[in-house]
């Protein structure tokens, strides 16, 4: 992982460089976003200011990442059909989840981090779920006689009157449901339209 | 032609003539990425976005006319330097031959046009 730059300014943009070139191997991308940073750097040194002003200017002449990006190879972003199918099953519970993590992790279309915060995002009410019944046991309930559920689950279990379900056991259910749904929508909020292929100067 | 076209088919001319830029700014010595990069964005009309001319010293030694190493730097940290190979040498030789009459053809065409 590499060294977070001190400037922020600086930081943003190499962070910005580095989601553009995320369909580059990550040998190249590691090493362009390197190459960009040590130019800054160059270019702060030479300006013998890290103030505002000479960052901006570096940067500037530097042009946007995603053009630099885009120079470099062919468009990490554009959505193919894996980028679809791992969306649409992400966002079907169970076996979906599965699918669509598999494919979420075979793409080229998004980061690491991403990939890691949109499965995080359409597993995370499910892994709960699941540790909540690992910790209650798989026969709580209101059908459960006797009184292992009542001890270890919060009263209104016992009612019975939500099918067992607890509030907060109806959440992480509704939202495990929900979940993968949102993790499409930030996924797919993360791919970048494909990048016009501008020339080095576009007059 | 459209205008937008027009800018186009300009930019890729610059795009492939910036490459042989590039080899003919190693052609005496070698040279740091900044510099280099630096010394092209000089040259009007040619680079707006610097940081473009970096795919494009990758692609440089990906296809073996430059080749880098790294060296010392009296002010910051160790320094990426770009210098030509023989390959590269031969590139830019033949370069330079084809785009002075490329540049001859062309001169000469838009200068009949003018006047007429």
């Amino acid at each position: 992982m590499r060294q977070k730059h001190p400037n922020k300014l600086v930081a943003e943009y190499l962070n910005r460089l580095e989601s553009a070139a995320a369909g580059l191997g990550r040998g190249r991308r590691t090493e362009l976003v390197a190459e960009i940073r040590e130019h800054v750097d160059d270019g702060l040194r030479e300006a013998g200011a890290v103030d505002e002003v000479a960052v901006r200017n570096v940067l500037e002449r530097l042009g946007p990442p995603e053009e630099i990006a885009a120079a470099a190879g062919p468009p990490p972003t554009r959505a193919g059909r894996l980028e679809l199918a791992a969306m649409i099953t992400l966002a079907l519970p169970f076996v979906g989840w599965i699918i669509g993590v598999v494919l979420v992790a075979a793409s080229r279309a998004w980061t690491g981090r991403e990939k890691v915060v949109g499965i995080a995002i359409a597993l995370l009410p499910a892994v709960i779920l699941a540790l909540s019944f690992v910790a209650v046991g798989p026969s709580s309930g209101a059908d459960t006689p006797g009184g292992t559920a009542v001890a270890t689950l919060p009263e209104e279990e016992v009612d019975g009157s939500s099918g067992g379900l607890g509030p907060i056991e109806l959440v992480v259910v509704l939202g495990s449901f929900f979940a993968g749904p949102v993790a499409a929508v930030y996924l797919s909020s993360r791919l970048r339209r494909p990048p016009e292929r501008t020339g080095l100067a576009s007059a | 032609m459209e205008p937008g076209g027009a800018r186009n088919s300009l930019s890729q001319l610059r795009r492939g003539a910036v490459e042989y830029c590039v080899l003919a700014l190693l052609r005496d010595g070698e040279r740091y990425g900044f510099e280099l990069v630096r010394k092209l964005s000089e040259v009007d009309g040619l680079v707006t976005s610097e940081g473009t001319i970096y795919p494009l010293l990758t692609r440089l030694r990906r296809d073996r006319l430059v080749t880098t190493f790294w060296r010392e730097s009296e002010t910051g940290p160790p320094r990426r330097y770009y210098q030509l190979t023989d390959g590269g040498r031969e590139a830019l030789a033949g370069f330079t031959v084809e785009w002075a009459r490329f540049r001859d053809g062309v001169d000469g065409l838009l200068k009949d046009e003018e006047e007429q």
